[in-house]
């Protein structure tokens, strides 16, 4: 540390940690998009219909076949003349920040992974349980709530994994269209201090810590998940006795 | 604004800039493919071998590199090595002074983590059987890798490989950061002269598009071509002379 | 055929010598100091529980699992760790596995031609000689240029042994080679098994198939525990076992 005095090292310290804060809430917010959309885009593309396949498939191949930046760009630049386009006068009024165009950008382009996922998963589950529900007389939204969904989220839960911790590795893209977050203050400490090695190791390190945590997490949610289900067929007589 | 988002002859001036763009974008896509590899096969041996203190380095490196994200990396390369002095003054400066040179070396590095986890996940899936079945035969280790492991890994691994590659190539699309004009880049100055927010960067996505795509349809052929002894029998390559003489049933099975 | 070579040859070494041989897993002796030997052209045939060492015993033979204890000598060579010396038993000694274990990404000509052009650098031609020879004495030839998966297990079976053939060993090991097949296979492994026997060359063949050992068996071997229980030509072995234990699992294989 050459010329770093403590006082400026705790400013430098609390820009970073204001930015992993906002680096924080784009990712949970653009997860969070990202995973309602996939559900119900991967749901309501199983149709039979030939068109709304189709309609999947080019919706997947668009934004699995360009990079997330573009589409971060895309929204940020055209994003207000695409909301005045929709909703008239009155979007046009409406300012893109940085981070409504991250959210929405990664929202959108890893709604396309996880619909996939679910579609895959939909696929894979045994056909009676839709028969079983069926020949119950479940209501369909009770049906896919309660039934297939839960069952669809715990074979989906390996690649919602992978597109968690792939999408966080891409939240970084969001600095390049001016936010504030933890990359671009680890950029103006170390363009300022003249010490960038140490804070973009640092700032690496994080985004490894927070990978490597939420890992641990899903294996052992992932565990819990399991034992849940090879005791359910144990389990399920006695309860439904009781 | 009219109803078409884009305009057209803009599109069509921009042409052959967004095009050498994109021969910017194949270039860092094709050299760190071919460097990654290379670094990802001895690093996958360290990480695959018994001996931890080759094991742990190895996998540091796989950590390290794979966990930060890329755009992390290309400053780390692009400012944080120009600290060290003995860089700076050594013959390297060459490669690590320019943005082009750095923006290889991160991406090489971070597609090498990448690969060593598809290499070692591929290799690990060859069944132990059959490298037990090449060892009782006496093939040399050496041997066994190169026609039987690999041959394997190659099969079961392409998939893995496919996303590995695509994946990359849209994360190439950073390397503006440092001053490259690559395909993002052109379409992002266009931009900035034009203020279309349309043309320029919807334009640059159907050349993404068509790259990834090309690369799909590669990696399908490929990936056919490697499956043939799942789907049909061999191509009826003329036999060598006497072999001939076995082969009367042949004309049953033959589609 | 071939007639049976042994009484030409120095009579006085064994084939396959094994001495107190011992093989731990962990805490569990897989193998608790086996003495067994093979001469030239003798047929032996194995048998034993599960978990009995049966396969262990030979899978220690050619170095696939490596002994704890005791001595090992093959055709004259001893045993050791030396990665050379592996190799030359390995030469001697072919293997057939209970699945099959052919390599999927080679047809079933190719699967016989690769281990004689890799270790003894055989021509594409010469192999391909070699190798359609073999497929012959196990009545494959016409089947030659198919994927091992468009192969019923039987017909693999069968090329598993012509490409242990094609090494050319004096010894043969069978690791349950029907146990895997479905039973209208059996037969015809078992038929192309016998056919090999009645070569000259030395066999030791772990198997249930009682049918099978008493045709082919000069002796049989009665494994439990890691250790050999009994042993003794075909017809006193299950006519006459003198064991408890041999009483038993014959009682309880043949029902």
């Amino acid at each position: 540390m050459t010329n770093l005095s403590l006082a400026d090292l705790a400013g430098y310290l609390r820009q970073l940690g204001e930015g992993a804060l906002i680096t924080l809430e784009l990712f949970f917010a653009s997860f969070a998009l990202a995973f309602v959309l996939g559900v119900l885009i991967g749901v309501a593309t199983l149709s039979r219909s030939r068109l709304v396949r189709a309609a999947w498939r080019v919706y997947a191949s668009i934004f699995m076949g360009v990079p997330s930046l573009l589409v971060i760009f895309l929204i940020f630049y055209g994003g207000s003349a695409m909301l005045a386009a929709v909703l008239g006068e009155f979007g046009a009024r409406i300012d893109i920040s940085p981070f409504g165009a991250g959210v929405a950008a990664l929202g959108i382009v890893y709604s396309a992974y996880v619909a996939e996922l679910v579609r895959g998963a939909i696929e894979n589950l045994p056909k009676g349980q839709f028969e079983g529900a069926r020949a119950l007389a479940i209501p369909p939204f009770i049906m896919w709530g309660r039934v297939i969904l839960p069952q669809v989220m715990r074979l989906a839960l390996p690649g919602l994994v992978n597109v968690w911790s792939f999408m966080l590795k891409e939240t970084p893209l969001v600095s390049l269209a001016g936010l504030q977050d933890l990359v671009a203050a680890a950029k103006i400490a170390a363009g300022a201090t003249k010490e960038p090695f140490i804070f973009f190791v640092a700032t690496a390190l994080v985004f490894i810590a927070f990978s490597a945590a939420s890992l641990w997490l899903a294996n052992r949610l992932e565990e819990r998940l399991d034992r849940g289900q090879r005791r359910a067929p144990v389990r399920s007589p006695a309860q439904a006795e009781a | 604004m009219n109803a078409l988002p884009i305009d057209l002859d803009l599109a069509w001036e921009s042409l052959p800039a967004l095009f050498d763009g994109l021969m910017v974008t194949v270039f860092l896509t094709a050299l760190p493919l071919i460097i990654g590899l290379a670094l990802a096969f001895p690093i996958c041996f360290a990480r695959m071998s018994p001996r931890r203190a080759l094991a742990l380095p190895a996998e540091i490196f796989v950590v390290f590199f794979r966990g930060a994200p890329l755009l992390i990396l290309l400053y780390l390369v692009y400012y944080g090595l120009g600290q060290i002095e003995a860089l700076r003054n050594g013959p390297f400066w060459i490669v690590f002074g320019s943005p082009f040179g750095c923006a290889i070396v991160a991406l090489s590095l971070n597609h090498a983590a990448y690969m060593v986890e598809v290499l070692r996940g591929s290799l690990l899936a060859v069944p132990h059987g059959i490298v037990e079945a090449s060892e009782a035969l006496g093939i040399t280790r050496r041997n066994i890798f190169l026609w039987v492991r690999m041959p394997l890994a190659l099969r079961y691994g392409l998939k893995a490989y496919q996303n590995e590659v695509v994946s990359f190539v849209k994360g190439t699309a950073i390397v503006s950061v440092v001053t490259i004009t690559d395909l993002m880049a052109v379409a992002n100055s266009i931009f900035e002269q034009t203020y279309d927010p349309f043309t320029p960067i919807l334009c640059a996505a159907a050349f993404y598009w068509a790259f990834v795509n090309l690369i799909r349809v590669g990696f399908t052929v490929w990936g056919r071509w490697l499956s043939r002894h799942n789907a049909e029998d061999a191509p009826l390559a003329i036999p060598a002379g006497q072999a001939l003489q076995g082969l009367a049933g042949r004309a049953k099975v033959t589609p | 055929m071939i007639p049976r070579p042994h009484a030409a040859e120095p009579a006085a070494e064994p084939a396959i010598l094994l001495a107190q041989v011992v093989k731990r897993y962990g805490a569990h002796r897989a193998l608790a100091g086996v003495d067994l030997q093979v001469r030239r052209g003798e047929k032996v045939v194995i048998c034993g529980p599960s978990g009995s060492g049966k396969s262990t015993l030979i899978r220690c033979i050619n170095a696939l699992e490596r002994h704890d204890a005791g001595r090992i000598v093959v055709n004259g060579i001893a045993l050791t760790n030396d990665e050379g010396t592996v190799q030359d038993i390995r030469q001697e000694v072919g293997m057939v596995f209970q699945h099959f274990n052919l390599f999927p990404h080679l047809t079933a000509l190719e699967n016989c031609m690769l281990a004689p052009r890799l270790n003894r650098g055989l021509s594409k031609a010469q192999a391909e000689k070699l190798a359609m020879a073999h497929l012959e004495r196990v009545h494959l030839a016409d089947q030659a240029r198919k994927y091992p998966a468009r192969l019923s297990g039987g017909q693999q079976q069968r090329v598993a042994i012509a490409r242990a053939l094609c090494m050319e060993p004096r010894i043969l090991l069978f690791d349950e080679p029907t146990s895997a097949l479905d039973p209208e296979m059996v037969k015809e492994v078992l038929g192309v098994i016998e056919e090999l026997a009645a070569s000259g060359v030395t066999m030791i063949c772990v198997t249930h198939e009682m049918g099978f050992a008493r045709r082919v068996a000069d002796r049989c071997v009665f494994m439990d525990r890691g250790e050999i229980v009994e042993e003794g030509d075909a017809a006193r072995f299950f006519e006459a076992p003198e064991s408890e234990r041999l009483r038993h699992f014959l009682a309880q294989i043949l029902r």
